[in-house]
């Protein structure tokens, strides 16, 4: 019971940060708030038992990668009066959109569900620790983790490839 | 554990040929400091030359069939047969650039290791045996192309192409992750062989199913631009140097059909009566969008963008038609499609001189006295692409209609023929205007041996498979036992 | 079998190699063209010395496509009347291309020149070589494509283009009747192979009969008559024969090869490999003697008129091709496919030295404007006598044994047979008459060359009289191989050789006596007919004006060739066609494009023009386009389930 409490304020935090995320005006507040979002979705991973992920999410997402948006935003001193404009003005009908997907999704998740045994298995204490998760990586997962590895390869390339000054 | 360099060398064998295309990609990214602007060429060749040792790899693991690196890597004759097919389209990738990339001046090592990753990307999805391996397959391959689209950095139009792309390709890996989370939840398992399993035991009346299902046939119809996930074609494909247009509508098209294929006909093969009807209503759907808009079109990047929708909604309907004259129809006509297509954009490329852009369907005008060797080259892929016997497209249309009458879906045959009837006005429209206009200006194409061997190599095998289709056919045959 | 399909395959090797290389191979492209035949007919003699031997080769090299029951495979049937195709087809063609070498020389579409004709003898074979309908369809629509654009090869010249479009119209006629006859076999006997279907005729299939206009007709008599349709197209018979003279605005081994030698005696050909079909319905055997007699006298008679050198051997061709048909309808299978064999290098020989001539004249095809070449191009000369004398059918030339054997089964095929007889020895007289006319024009009399040209006036080069030569020996010899039993018994090689693929029709006893008889008599015709031409064109030059004068209206109608081409003008091609395209223009222009009201075009055009709206450009809008895609396939799920 206690853990359904839990489960509910991580993910109604969570969906309540990203609309505040993506409906603010100044984007200093806008990656605040998406900071909240990183740190209730930590939160959750805590709650599958999965704290190295959780550990991950808030080291290199809150960490690293939020603070280099934060720079960005603040080095580019967007000022308030040029900021862009909330939503364009079909945002009504696009919010209705918006839960037209939501109800039918929730619709056919909640009319659904999942086999008794589902979840039961695989949620050992064990799973959770670095070691496993190294193990598992390396050895079930080897071909999946080294295309992730090839991946990043090509965003690196990617990346410097396309904000590279183009010399005449 | 491999405990020696043997046991290591060993456990590599399946992966062998991915792992030759991805070093070559690394060692071109590492060749390209050393290589001077004007001998960039010279790193095609290379990359040409791994892909070709992958080939070779791949032909050599032909008779080797398992599951490997516990369940997430499959080798088995389906995955050979669309690896041989992903060769043949980066291949003729790479040919059709090498020239193209001097006159745009964007010639860069960058350009071919990026090809050579989603080649690689292409290649995991065809041997995909778990939904881990499936998506990986498919983000290494669309990363590897966004950035491809936008390679003409000083073209906005191109900057313009790979952030649309960017944007849309992440919106349909979301809702792709979404559906693939809901089936891991109701099974316990990402592998193919797992979720097949589970599903043959499971109440497929569960709405969590279904709605798995949708999401996967979403995300999938995106990437092998299927009505109405179809809009960011046309726009992508203008914006995009025409050389990676080419790829992007051969490559990560048939790549879309391998996982399309061994997920709906395979791991979700229990679900195939739902998966059959809500096909075939994509397929008209995406056949009325892309042969209809094609018709007013003026842009020949534009058209074909249209008609590679047009051409995977034909496809779609040898999916529906589902069974193995289905499955092997499908898979000869998508390699047929991408060979024909990029012969097609060869042409489009050697119009592209500096100065001029040379994509107007107008463009065209009097290449039928100015030049008769490309514009007969163009007719016979304009004959294949709308289907007029003897060449392969109409040998691929041919066995996708057969297989769809053969499943009693003789009304969607009909639909097929029906906008294949009106795909002729657009494709033959181009014939028109080169034989029937007076050249406008004087008339030089862009023309160099790396072309000409892609546009030969593309001509004959048109002509090859719309006269003896028996190989191709047979061996797609052959190859999908893997997965019925 | 790889040995048979490389008879086929090297000239399309030659084909690929001189179209896709042409541009730097320059003449050299003929090298390749000729190594493609010449293979091929070494290939061929031995093929035919296999067939001797006794090995009947029916294969199938794999299936090209499958619709229901019905398989179209690729195969190659290569029986006793196959071989003898070949040999002709290959050995024509393999003299016809070196011929070419120095006729071509120069010209700049020279490497073109050789792809044509290298696809055409790829065609060709492929349309004798055939084991099933479809098969031969291909090669038969092949080598009419072939045709078109050789007879058009010098595009330029209107004369030439239209020439070849007249070729295609008319012979699509003759197509759709091959076509029908194709539907109408397989619906009858469920297959199209060769084998199949002939194994099937003594089966309950082939009794049917269908009712036609209050009559009944078999359906026999039905798959015959439309597939003599084809026949009539290709091999230009009486009424479809108008595209044939035009077709001499070809090159002129073009004309040797494809309007004389080969292409249009694939009607024949066909014909004769469906005997078994046409034999159990004496109505099409009747038909088709019938047409071919009719043909043989008509041709013949426009023959005796024209001036153009060229135009007098094609109408010959035609009235030849009448021969054989007669030949054919009598029952004669294998005396129609003698003269077809005999007829191809005596009429291939004829327009080779026909454009050797024109060569000489520097293009010059008025046999007004010459006379008097005897002396100067010797050797032409020679082998045109040589050529005419056969073909006029005197003894012991090939013509004779050929078109001997023919009337003789003519004169034994009952009352009609008869009538055919002597419609066909009146042929045989005017056959006789108008080529010693050309011959007497030509190298007779005095010169009537102009002055500018008769400077020119040289013998052509030895690549192109050495292959002259080689076809006047046959012409000489290559009648001897079907002896008559009337003059040497029991040694017609050919027909024994022929027999086994052959159906029997026997017409009575033989009778040498008589047939000694009738022999003598159509030689002394001949001779008449040549002994009136000395007459006419020699000794009496102005008698032929004086004639001319009158016999204005008779003369004038044989110039105009009957005006056939005037009367199909105006009743096809002014007539229907042009109110059929004002029809049309008027529906589908003015109605459909200009007014774009109600018509299914008009409204996809406007569907089209309204849907690319939707493509705004945003990316916003995709991904919604892309979310109304999700929730209507979610909303599915009330719907499926």
């Amino acid at each position: 019971m206690l853990h359904k409490a839990i489960f509910i304020y991580f993910a109604a935090v969570c969906i309540g940060s990203a609309l505040l995320m993506i409906t603010r005006r100044n984007p200093v507040h806008s990656v605040l708030f998406m900071l909240l979002l990183f740190f209730h979705i930590a939160g959750l991973f805590v709650l599958l038992n999965a704290e190295f992920l959780a550990a991950v999410q808030l080291i290199v997402y809150a960490g690293a990668i939020l603070i280099l948006y934060l720079f960005v935003v603040m080095l580019l001193n967007v000022d308030r009066e040029s900021a862009a404009p909330r939503a364009n003005r079909y945002w009504p009908w696009l919010t209705l959109f918006g839960l037209l997907i939501s109800a039918e999704i929730s619709f056919l998740v909640l009319r659904g569900s999942f086999p008794a045994d589902a979840g039961q298995q695989p949620m050992t204490l064990a799973v959770g620790s670095v070691r496993d998760l190294g193990i598992e990586l390396y050895t079930k997962y080897l071909v999946p983790f080294e295309i992730a590895s090839v991946i990043l390869l090509v965003g690196l390339v990617g990346a410097v490839m396309l904000a590279k000054k183009i010399k005449d | 554990m491999p405990s020696t360099l043997q046991e290591f060398f060993t456990l590599m064998t399946p992966i062998y040929p991915e792992v030759v295309v991805i070093t070559v990609a690394l060692t071109v990214l590492l060749l390209d400091l050393f290589v001077r602007k004007e001998q960039k060429s010279s790193l095609g060749w290379y990359s040409l030359a791994g892909v070709i040792i992958a080939a070779l790899a791949t032909f050599k693991l032909m008779g080797v069939t398992g599951s490997f690196f516990a369940g997430t890597f499959l080798l088995d004759r389906f995955s050979v047969y669309f690896k041989f097919s992903f060769y043949v389209a980066c291949s003729l990738g790479i040919l059709v650039s090498i020239n193209y990339l001097k006159i745009e001046d964007i010639h860069r090592g960058e350009y071919y290791a990026l090809m050579l990753f989603a080649t690689a990307g292409m290649m995991l999805m065809a041997s995909a045996g778990d939904l881990i391996t499936i998506y990986l397959g498919l983000e290494l391959m669309a990363m590897s192309i966004y950035v491809l689209a936008g390679f003409m950095r000083r073209d906005s139009r191109s900057n313009e192409a790979a952030i649309k792309y960017l944007l849309l390709g992440s919106f349909s890996s979301g809702i792709m992750l979404y559906g693939m989370s809901l089936l891991y939840g109701m099974s316990g398992t990402t592998n193919l062989a797992g979720i097949h399993a589970f599903l043959r035991g499971a109440d497929l009346a569960n709405p969590m199913v279904f709605l798995a299902m949708i999401m996967l046939i979403v995300s999938f119809g995106f990437k092998i631009a299927a009505a109405p996930f179809h809009m960011w074609v046309p726009d992508v494909y203008e914006g995009a140097p025409t050389s990676v247009t080419a790829f992007m509508s051969a490559g990560p098209k048939i790549a879309g059909f391998a996982v399309l294929l061994r997920v709906f006909s395979y791991a979700l093969q229990p679900l195939q009566h739902d998966v059959t009807t809500i096909i075939a209503g994509i397929a008209v759907l995406t056949m009325a969008v892309g042969n209809i808009i094609a018709l007013s079109q003026t842009n020949i990047k534009r058209m074909l963008a249209y008609s590679s929708i047009a051409h995977a909604g034909y496809a779609l309907v040898g999916i529906a038609a589902g069974g193995p004259e289905g499955v092997a129809s499908v898979m000869m006509y998508v390699f047929i499609y991408a060979v024909m297509n990029m012969g097609a954009f060869g042409i489009v490329i050697m119009l592209r001189r500096s100065g001029e852009r040379g994509e107007e369907i107008k463009d065209f005008a009097g290449l039928g006295k100015t030049n008769k060797m490309a514009a007969f080259f163009m007719l016979i892929f304009m004959f294949s692409l709308t289907g007029i016997p003897p060449t392969a497209g109409f040998m691929g249309k041919f066995y996708i209609f057969k297989a769809a009458i053969q499943a009693d879906m003789v009304w969607l045959a009909v639909v097929g023929v029906i906008f294949s009837a009106i795909s002729a006005y657009f494709y033959l429209r181009v014939i028109m205007v080169m034989y029937m206009s007076e050249p406008q200006a004087e008339f030089k194409l862009a023309t160099a041996p790396s072309l000409a061997i892609a546009l030969v190599f593309s001509l004959v095998t048109v002509i090859y498979i719309g006269v003896y289709p028996d190989n191709v056919l047979n061996f797609a045959r052959a190859s999908i036992a893997a997965i019925l | 079998m790889l040995k048979y399909a490389l008879i086929p395959l090297l000239p399309f090797a030659g084909f690929l190699i001189a179209g896709l290389f042409g541009k730097y191979l320059k003449e050299r492209a003929a090298y390749a063209a000729v190594a493609g035949v010449a293979g091929s007919f070494i290939l061929s003699v031995s093929a035919f010395i296999d067939v001797l031997g006794g090995t009947i080769i029916d294969e199938n090299l794999y299936s090209w496509f499958a619709i229901g029951n019905l398989t179209v495979n690729v195969g190659f049937q290569i029986d006793q009347l196959t071989a003898v195709m070949l040999l002709v087809v290959t050995t024509l063609s393999t003299l016809i291309h070196i011929y070419s070498v120095g006729y071509m020389h120069g010209d700049k579409g020279y490497a073109r020149f050789f792809a044509y004709l290298e696809l055409f003898t790829f065609f060709m074979l492929v349309l004798v070589m055939a084991n099933n309908f479809v098969l031969m369809f291909v090669g038969w629509e092949g080598v009419g494509l072939c045709s078109y654009l050789l007879i058009g090869f010098w595009y330029e010249k209107k004369s030439a283009s239209d020439a070849g479009i007249k070729a295609f119209v008319v012979n699509r006629v003759g197509d759709f009747g091959f076509l029908l006859g194709m539907f109408l076999i397989f619906l009858t006997f469920g297959t199209l192979d060769f084998t199949d279907v002939f194994a099937a005729l003594s089966g309950p299939a082939a009794a049917q009969s269908y009712m036609l206009l209050g009559a009944e007709i078999g359906v026999m008599t039905l798959i015959s008559l439309l597939l003599f349709v084809g026949a009539m197209g290709k091999s230009a018979q009486l009424p479809l024969y108008v595209w044939l003279p035009d077709a001499m605005e070809g090159p002129t081994p073009v004309s040797a090869l494809i309007h004389a030698a080969t292409m249009v005696t694939a009607g024949v050909f066909m014909v004769a490999r469906c005997a078994p079909i046409f034999s159990l319905s004496p109505t099409a055997m009747t038909t088709v003697a019938i047409v071919g007699g009719l043909t043989a006298v008509f041709a013949a008679t426009i023959g005796l008129v024209q001036n153009d050198i060229k135009r007098v051997i094609a109408y010959s061709t035609i009235s030849q091709l009448g021969y054989m048909f007669l030949g054919l309808g009598v029952g004669a299978f294998a005396a129609g496919i003698f003269h077809l064999t005999t007829h191809a290098f005596f009429k291939g020989l004829l327009f080779l030295a026909s454009g050797s001539v024109i060569h000489a004249l520097s293009g010059e095809q008025d046999m007004q404007k010459m006379g008097g070449l005897k002396r100067k191009i010797k050797v032409t000369h020679g082998v045109f006598l040589v050529g005419s004398l056969a073909l006029a059918g005197i003894f012991p030339f090939a013509g004779f044994f050929s078109k001997d054997e023919i009337l003789w089964s003519a004169h034994n095929a009952g009352e009609v047979g008869r009538v055919l007889w002597m419609l066909g020895v009146f042929g045989a007289f005017l056959t006789a008459f108008y080529s010693f006319r050309l011959i007497y024009l030509t190298f007779y009399g005095k010169s009537r060359i102009d002055h500018e040209v008769e400077h020119h006036v040289h013998e052509s080069p030895k690549v192109m009289t050495i292959p002259l030569v080689i076809l006047a020996f046959f012409a000489i010899t290559i009648g001897w191989i079907g002896m008559p039993g009337a003059i040497i018994p029991h040694a017609n090689l050919f027909g024994d050789f022929l027999a086994p693929v052959f159906p029997v029709l026997e017409h009575g006893v033989a009778n040498h006596g008589l047939e000694r008889w009738l022999m003598v008599f159509s030689v002394m015709v001949a001779l008449a007919g040549i002994r009136l031409a000395y007459s006419l064109y020699v000794k009496n030059t102005s008698m032929p004006d004086r004639l001319a004068r009158s016999f204005k209206g008779t003369y004038n109608l044989l110039l105009n060739k009957y005006k056939v081409d005037e009367v199909y003008n105006f009743i096809f091609v002014d007539g229907l066609v042009h109110r059929l395209a004002r029809f049309l223009y008027n529906i589908t222009d003015v109605k459909i494009i200009d007014g774009a009201v109600n018509g299914i075009a008009g409204m996809i055009r406007r569907t089209s023009e309204g849907s690319r709206k939707v493509q705004t450009g945003f990316v916003q809008e995709y991904a919604f386009v892309m979310g109304l895609g999700l929730v209507v396939l979610m909303g599915l799920y009330y719907v499926l389930k």
